[in-house]
């Protein structure tokens, strides 16, 4: 492609003008020349200057800076972790910066009253948000699994920045349509961010854990003050105990053997807030608002934490309320951590696999996932991590028809990411040997910051007692510093996803004359991508509504209408069964990356339009004229 | 005691009478003519009259919104004095879950006016209401109720949520109609060669599916009365509404059936039931008014509900549009080109079923085994469900009821399943049943004949449950055959169980015109049929006539079943002084109520709160015995006693409080002096 003709894209913006210029084969990328479309602004390899001269750059145009970086219109902060207000506030600066594309809102309340914030991209020059496959991508519904936030802020960040710069991200914002929902527990999250710790894996829907009527009465304290709840150890006299500090690092306590332990691990920093003998055993929360949806939701004594009903906490019921007011959803991804994973569903092996075709489609999307996400390894909920009754992306899957996938962030293994590192940690006297490992990627690479020595504090139920230990930010987040690499790579892949989802085309239209004013119209009708219109355990649970292939045409009657097996070796074509033939119901969709070509004995003359509408492929017209 | 509840009823109606004269002067619908079934309008009145009369110990409130904007009424009756009413058992009465089982909401609604004119002169009433309460929600679904008023009956079900039911892109769009003109939806019959169908030699109104079996030959299609307005090939497949209110609770949920709604709990009026019952966790046990039974069938021993019985006219019709959900399902071989359609496997990547990494190889789900939900009553449980339903039949005299419903996603069952509490469901009335001026009705005539105990109505028995001998001899007509069980464990599922023979015998005996002759009609597109059926609201509905009688018993057996609720009592307590400040507390806790304090399975399901033992002390002062909070799952009904101890360092003279806390049995406390 001509650089002219690049420039003309990128100032139209035009979905249909890709579709035409572009040949489906190249699977919806802009051709390979386009690259050098934005490169072509770019000085070729640039040698360097001969020390000492005042070299000219005869090719730099005049008052230009040279630079090959790029400016960034808004500047945000992907090295430190952010507050519910922070990225609140990042998402509506990033709004006033790109009004034309991004709508921030609120799709409602958290049992604290917190909003719950989602931004939507979308060009309204390339359609309505409803006529377009929309990706959906939501983080930190446990509330401890903060950074899927940022990687949502910096997608949006990126897409924004990036338009009208990368031929491809300019093309998937004209083509497609995102929702970006940073934190599902916004209660949770800043429980983590500014509380002092302890359980913000919940939101705050008051639960009774203790049975005693008391509701959320003795959460975890922060007893000597430092900002943080960590553990509490006692030293308890040598003999006493089941536990003693290593020889090489006092912080460090290892199993001892009978009758050599001296200390013993008291749990969690805490004290007796209700009088009953307990200490903080009712805190906020202790449910799991992973599994309050409505797909394979079992009551509490089989599938823990999962509340009463399905949708009963206000966060669940807001983003339900969302997502089945916008059927034109058609990717889900859902941030959690931590592990390494790039999960599917099905959540429970009773639930059953998912249909082959659905599978086909999942696998090509996870296999291309592994590869751009080092240490993340693409897995079946129930076999790779564990079962799950009531899981959000279960609900997406199964309940709304949509591919859905969710990302366990961070993996330890990328402390120490080269093979050689992994080698040294097989050896057990390694410094980095698994055991020492984090402390020694602590003490080196975070200069010590992410542990608190351990303290003696006089405890009112268990006398004298250290506190110490790992901080909230170690662990299940990566390092700051390696955050940025991590909101990439993983936006990439929700890219990708989201080019993959559906879109339908109709492609080649012929007409025969079969006889007096009736014809014969074949139609090619194809989906390029990987995930098909409609998912085959969605057509199987009726929760997408179905495509359907229309005729329109002043006195024209359908006679007879079929499915072409193959339009280059005659075959018996199999009838289509329906009633009304000028409304084709295909309840299953179009499979992804294929044409299908239906033949229609048409009887009439003149011009005929043929259209074809998909809930999650976009809606395609064609005229046709029979003669 | 049939003549004793004809004069209770027309007792109460006098009461009723009288309180409205008394306090307020507005009319009184209900007093006026107990027999009629009440519209909306006209149900919200009578609920507000009969509260008015009574409000030191009635409150009216709204627990929600239905979809078309009706509030849900809930009617809450206990005496606010003394103990405070969330600490106290309540039974929970709910109906009309159903949009056409109104009889339901008269039965709730003559539970509320028979305790609330009972409480002056009753002593048995006015205890309930003094130490328990009642909660009273009469009409679940007044949208799909308020049908039953208008001119053209359809007997919906539903409520009235637009749901596309037959997916095709269209909500609402292909209702059956009344095409003859006569106000009622009914169905067509039409000679067809191919149909399956054919005139029922027994009863030739009626319609039978023939046997090739036994050389019978069917010639007639069934459908809904209507016509194929949205040209897909069905007839009355998507009419407006909604969703069936008792599918769309959690137990057994009916995923992705058209009528089950999105997903569970999704509707308002669902939603406005579920909050209700967590804000009121002493709700210690529900009786519901609905389409499905656990009350005139007993459980069998094994926990499963009898079968469901149907109207084989009804579901003869249903059968009809049964593929509209599968019209369209493309099955091409080669979907063409790069197909990825059922069938083709074209890039050499996959190598099939699950290759990937994410596909079901032998993997092994870790965090121990996969548990699932129970779906039988609890083995420790079933007594009391036994005991309930056989007084139940002896206070109402209903003895079978028709049609019966499996109760896949139905409110009563969450209310055993997941609430954990005593939970009954019964159509409130049937063909079988005593009269107020007889004991032996019309229809028990022929409870003694072959139709009845070999009959096509009688389903397949329990195997080897000998579910006659659970009960009186003969009192339960067909019991002793068993209703057959649900299809569970490997059983082999009894085929349908069709009821119409019986409906319309019950109808003829009782001189009820529920049954349209079958009457020609020139279709637009079938041609010549014959358009009849049974009256919708006429099949889950009895007379008007009936309604004061079988709303009395029915408020006995409301106020009976409040009468079991488990009551916790600390019964007896010691203190010994062994000098130095330091006293031995002893302590015995006992549940007077005739249930436990849990059922087993509320243990098992985490719904019912352990019962909590509380001594007042500061938790350092209790150097041995029981903890300062102690925890028992289930205190025994009928006396069950748990016995606690206490060691404590305190000061002579000095007062402790011990308090006893359950959930479901009330709260009780003592003031010990240490001495």
């Amino acid at each position: 492609m001509t650089k002219t003709s690049f420039k003309w894209l990128v100032s139209a913006g035009l979905a249909l003008a890709v579709t035409v210029c572009v040949a489906p084969s190249t699977n919806g990328q802009a051709g390979g020349g386009d690259r050098q479309g934005a490169g072509a602004q770019k000085p070729p390899q640039a040698k360097p200057a001969p020390q000492g001269q005042n070299v000219q750059k005869p090719w730099l145009p005049e008052n230009q800076a040279p630079t090959s970086e790029r400016m960034w219109k808004v500047h945000l902060d992907f090295n430190r972790w952010h507050d519910v207000a922070e990225l609140i506030a990042d998402m509506k600066t990033l709004e006033k910066a790109y009004p034309k594309f991004l709508k921030y809102q609120s799709i409602g309340r958290t049992y604290d009253g917190r909003d719950i914030p989602l931004m939507t991209i979308n060009n309204p020059d390339t359609g309505a948000e409803l006529s377009k496959a929309a990706m959906y991508i939501e983080a930190n519904v446990h509330g401890n699994e903060i950074q899927g936030g940022e990687i949502c802020l910096y997608t949006i960040w990126y897409l924004m920045e990036n338009y009208g710069k990368i031929d491809r991200i300019t093309k998937l914002v004209n083509e497609r349509v995102f929702y970006l929902l940073p934190t599902v527990n916004p209660d949770g999250r800043d429980w983590f961010m500014h509380g002092p710790g302890g359980n913000a894996r919940s939101s705050h829907f008051p639960v009774d854990d203790d049975n005693d009527g008391a509701v959320d009465e003795d959460w975890p304290a922060d007893l000597n003050g430092d900002g943080v709840v960590s553990q509490m150890r006692k030293y308890v006299g040598m003999g006493n105990g089941n536990m003693r500090k290593t020889a090489d690092d006092p912080r460090i306590l290892e199993p001892a053997p009978f009758g050599k332990g001296d200390y013993i691990m008291v749990g969690s920093e805490g004290i007796d807030r209700d009088g009953d003998g307990r200490v903080g055993e009712d805190g906020p929360g202790s449910y799991d608002p992973n599994r309050n949806w409505a797909a394979d939701w079992q009551p509490n004594y089989v599938q823990g934490g999962s509340m009463d009903y399905p949708f009963q906490l206000p966060e669940a019921k807001a983003i339900n309320d969302f997502l089945v007011a916008h059927p034109n959803i058609a990717g889900v991804q859902s941030y959690h951590n931590n592990g390494g994973m790039i999960l599917r569903g099905p959540g429970a092996e009773s639930v059953g696999e998912y249909p082959r075709t659905d599978v086909v489609a999942y696998d090509e999307l996870g296999r291309n996932a592994e590869r751009m996400l080092p240490y993340y390894r693409y897995l079946v909920i129930w076999s790779g991590l564990y079962t799950v009754h009531g899981g959000f992306i279960d609900w997406t899957a199964d309940g709304l028809g949509v591919v859905s996938f969710s990302n366990e962030l961070w993996n330890n293994g990328q402390y120490y990411n080269s093979p050689e590192l992994k080698e040294q940690q097989k050896d057990p006297n390694s410094p980095i040997a698994p055991g020492v490992a984090n402390y020694w990627f602590n003490d080196n690479l975070e200069f010590g910051d992410q542990f608190i020595d351990w303290k003696e504090f006089e405890h009112p139920q268990f006398g004298k007692v250290e506190v110490g230990g790992w901080k909230k930010t170690y662990g299940r987040v990566p390092p700051r510093f390696m955050t940025e690499e991590m909101c990439h790579r993983n936006m990439a892949w929700t890219l990708y996803q989201a080019d993959e989802m559906p879109k339908v085309q109709i492609g080649e239209t012929k007409v025969e004359r079969v006889g007096e004013n009736v014809y014969k119209v074949w139609v090619d009708l194809t989906n390029p991508k990987v995930v098909p219109t409609i998912l085959a355990k969605a057509a199987q649970n009726a929760v997408v509504p179905p495509d359907l292939l229309t005729v329109e045409g002043r006195d024209v009657q359908v006679i007879a209408a079929s499915v072409v097996p193959s339009k280059f070796r005659p075959a018996v074509q199999q009838l289509i069964d329906q009633q009304d033939l000028k409304r084709l119901v295909f309840r299953n969709g179009l499979p992804g990356k294929t044409t299908r070509t239906i033949q229609y004995l048409v009887k009439g003359s003149g011009e005929i339009a043929l259209t074809y509408t998909s809930v999650k492929g976009g809606k395609v017209e064609k005229g046709v004229t029979l003669k | 005691m049939q003549r004793t509840c004809a004069g209770t009823a027309r007792t109460r109606a006098a009461l009723v009478v009288l309180s409205m004269l008394v306090v307020c002067t507005a009319t009184a619908p209900r007093a006026a003519d107990p027999a009629k079934y009440h519209s909306y309008q006209e149900l919200t009145a009578a609920l507000n009259s009969a509260v008015a009369a009574h409000k030191d110990i009635a409150r009216i409130v709204s627990i929600g919104k239905s979809g078309q904007g009706r509030d849900l009424w809930a009617v809450e009756i206990a005496n606010p004095a003394g103990t405070p009413v969330a600490e106290r058992p309540a039974l929970l009465v709910a109906a009309n879950f159903e949009g056409d089982h109104v009889i339901g909401s008269e039965l709730a609604l003559s539970t509320i006016e028979y305790l609330l004119a009972g409480y002056a002169a009753d002593p048995a009433i006015r205890q309930r209401i003094d130490t328990q309460a009642f909660y009273v929600i009469p009409r679940v679904n007044p949208d799909g109720a308020e049908l039953m008023f208008a001119p053209v009956k359809t007997g919906r079900r539903t409520n009235a949520t637009v749901f596309d039911a037959d997916n095709d892109g269209r909500a609402d769009e292909d209702a059956a109609e009344d095409l003859n003109k006569d106000g009622y939806v009914t169905v067509m019959r039409v000679k067809d060669p191919k149909g399956p169908y054919m005139i029922d030699p027994a009863d030739p109104r009626l319609m039978k599916r023939a046997d090739p079996a036994k050389g019978e030959q069917g010639g007639y299609s069934i459908y809904w009365e209507g016509t194929d307005k949205d040209n897909d090939g069905f007839i009355g497949e998507d009419g407006p509404g909604g969703v069936d209110l008792n599918r769309n609770f959690m137990h057994q949920y009916p995923y992705y059936q058209p009528d089950a709604g999105r997903y569970m709990v999704s509707e308002a009026e669902t939603r406005a039931v579920l909050d209700y019952v967590l804000k009121h966790r002493n709700i210690a046990g529900i009786l519901t008014y609905g389409e499905s039974d656990n009350l005139v069938v007993a459980p069998s021993r094994r926990g499963d509900l009898g079968a469901a019985i149907s109207v084989g006219l009804v579901e003869f019709a249903n059968a009809s549009i049964a593929g509209a959900r599968r019209t369209g399902m493309i099955q091409d071989a080669a979907g063409g080109i790069g197909g990825r359609g059922m069938g083709m496997m074209i890039m050499g990547e996959y190598e099939g079923v699950g290759g990937g990494r994410g596909g079901a190889q032998a993997q092994t789900g870790r965090g121990g085994p996969a548990r699932s939900a129970a779906t039988t009553i609890n083995a420790a449980d079933i007594d009391y469900f036994t005991a309930v339903s056989e007084k139940y039949r002896e206070m109402t005299g209903v003895r079978t009821a028709l049609p019966v419903r499996t109760p896949a996603g139905a409110f009563f069952e969450y209310g055993y399943y997941q609430y954990g509490v005593p939970s009954f469901s019964t159509p409130g009335w049937g063909p079988q049943m005593r009269t107020a001026t007889t004991t032996t009705t019309t229809a028990e005539a022929f409870d003694g004949n072959a139709e009845t105990r070999g009959g096509p109505f009688v389903p397949q028995g329990r195997g080897g449950q000998a579910g006659g001998g659970q009960r009186p001899g003969g009192a339960a007509p067909g019991a002793g055959a068993g209703r057959g069980a649900m299809p569970a464990g490997g059983e082999a599922a009894p085929g349908p169980v069709y009821g119409d023979q019986r409906l319309l015998r019950w109808m003829d005996a009782e001189k009820i015109d529920g049954f349209v002759a079958w009457q020609p009609y020139k279709h637009p597109t079938l041609g010549d049929v014959e358009i009849g059926g049974f009256k919708p609201y006429d099949i889950v509905n009895p007379p008007a006539a009936r309604i004061a009688e079988l709303g009395t018993s029915h408020a006995k057996f409301a106020l009976y079943l409040a009468s079991l609720f488990p009551r916790v009592k600390i019964a007896t307590t010691e203190v010994t002084s062994h000098g130095g400040g330091i006293f031995r507390i002893k302590a015995d806790v006992v549940n007077t109520g005739y249930l436990p304090t849990s059922l087993a399975h509320g243990v098992v399901s985490r719904a019912v709160r352990p019962t909590m033992i509380q001594l007042g002390v500061d938790p350092a002062d209790i150097i041995a015995g029981n903890e300062k909070t102690s925890f028992t799952a289930a205190l025994a009904g009928s006396g069950g006693t748990q016995s606690y101890q206490w060691i404590v360092k305190g000061k002579p003279g000095a007062t402790v409080t011990l308090k006893v806390v359950s959930q479901k049995g009330g709260t009780d406390t003592a003031t010990l002096k240490l001495q």
